[in-house]
């Protein structure tokens, strides 16, 4: 893995990127604009499935229409995610934060595909009323508990003198 | 006048406080963007719906309605936690450009969205021709570009 950041941070697109002056603020801005394209939709989605709010909103009507859109959102945050990470691999790689990101990103991500292939099959039975089948709510929270980790972890980046001791004791940056 | 009001922000012993208190500004601006995404959605379901697009199934005076206080209330945050880093960081944001542009955009997005915005979202849907799609339009260019400008503050100045 180390070896593989240390590569890219070679490549001379991603030394190109680094040193230009307007990369990394455009990349950034776009990041925080399309995840509030992303995790917006999707956080009304998940109290949706709580029932915190949209109730008269039949609850399969929130992925056809709206999982497009954030899905966009989500394309856009990848891209400019990715080339954040490219043009600074060295920078991230010792980066508490930046692997505590990725790791809930996967996690909201299982939560996800586990709630859309099982819970989800059974949306007719529940898709004008108002009982949500606990499996259901319980996704819907804790896919909005990790989704606003992964915003707090991705703030918390910028924050290299604020990492876990134990982290710094593995001298993983180093 | 405006300066020596900055100036007193800034010498507040709150701001110092923040200052010196390692983890308070990291968890202030963490809390910012996590009330931005609940204000950004708020916002963006009824401007989609506006703009004839997302959750056309739902009556659009209706969706305004229910999503009307989760806006509100997701402002409430962002002043909550945008306060006190104006207050810690008052003198950088009186010098940058970008916090002034925020803020008036701010202001003209509040003005926006009660005189103009609410009324089309609340009114009986066919009634207004194309004038929704407009509304639906300003409001994203609004709250995107003091978004915008809001991360500029940080990195460019
Ligand atoms: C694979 C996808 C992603 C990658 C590789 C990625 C990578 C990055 C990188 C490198 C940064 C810059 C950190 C810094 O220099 O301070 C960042 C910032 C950030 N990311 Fe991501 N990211 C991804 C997806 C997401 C998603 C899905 C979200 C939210 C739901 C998100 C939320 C954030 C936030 C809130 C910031 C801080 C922005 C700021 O400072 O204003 N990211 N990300
Ligand atoms: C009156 C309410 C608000 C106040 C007082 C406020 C204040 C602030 C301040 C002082 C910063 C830190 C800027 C810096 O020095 O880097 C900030 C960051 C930010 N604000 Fe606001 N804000 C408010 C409302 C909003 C709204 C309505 C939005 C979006 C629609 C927004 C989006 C942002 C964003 C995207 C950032 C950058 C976040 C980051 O990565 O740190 N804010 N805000």
């Amino acid at each position: 893995m180390r070896s593989l950041f240390e590569w890219v941070d070679a490549l001379p697109s991603s030394i190109a990127l680094r040193e230009s002056l307007n990369a990394y603020p455009t990349m950034l801005t776009i990041h925080v604009v399309s995840m509030c394209l992303f995790a917006g939709l999707i956080a009304y989605w998940d109290m949706r499935l709580v029932g915190l709010t949209l109730k008269k909103v039949p609850v399969s009507n929130i992925p056809t229409r709206l999982f497009p859109w954030a899905l966009t959102g989500y394309g856009i945050n990848l891209i400019t995610g990715g080339l954040l990470l490219y043009s600074q691999p060295m920078r991230y790689y010792g980066n508490f934060y930046f692997w505590a990101k990725m790791a809930l990103m996967l996690v909201a991500g299982i939560n996800m595909f586990w709630f859309h292939y099982a819970t989800y099959k059974s949306v007719q039975a529940w898709d004008q009323g108002r009982e949500i089948p606990l499996n259901a709510r319980l996704a819907g929270v804790v896919s909005l508990v990790l989704w606003a980790a992964v915003v707090v972890t991705g703030r918390m980046m910028a924050y290299s003198g604020l990492m876990p001791g134990w982290w710094n004791n593995l001298n993983i940056g180093a | 006048m405006m300066q020596s009001f900055f100036e007193w922000m800034q010498g507040l012993p709150f701001s110092a406080w923040m200052l010196e208190e390692t983890w308070a500004s990291p968890i202030i601006q963490c809390a910012h963007l996590v009330a931005l995404v609940g204000f950004a959605g708020a916002v963006l379901v009824v401007d989609m719906r506006l703009l004839g697009r997302g959750l056309i199934k739902t009556p659009l005076n209706q969706l305004a309605r229910e999503l009307d206080r989760w806006m509100i209330w997701s402002f409430v945050a962002l002043f909550v936690t945008g306060a006190p880093q104006v207050l810690s960081t008052a003198l950088k944001q009186y010098y940058s450009p970008f916090f002034w542009w925020k803020m008036q955009i701010i202001v003209i997005g509040l003005l926006f969205n009660f005189t103009i915005r609410r009324r089309v979202a609340f009114a009986k849907e066919g009634t207004l021709g194309h004038w929704p799609k407009v509304v639906g339009f300003l409001s994203i260019g609004i709250w995107t570009s003091v978004s915008v400008y809001a991360r500029l503050i940080g990195l460019l100045s």
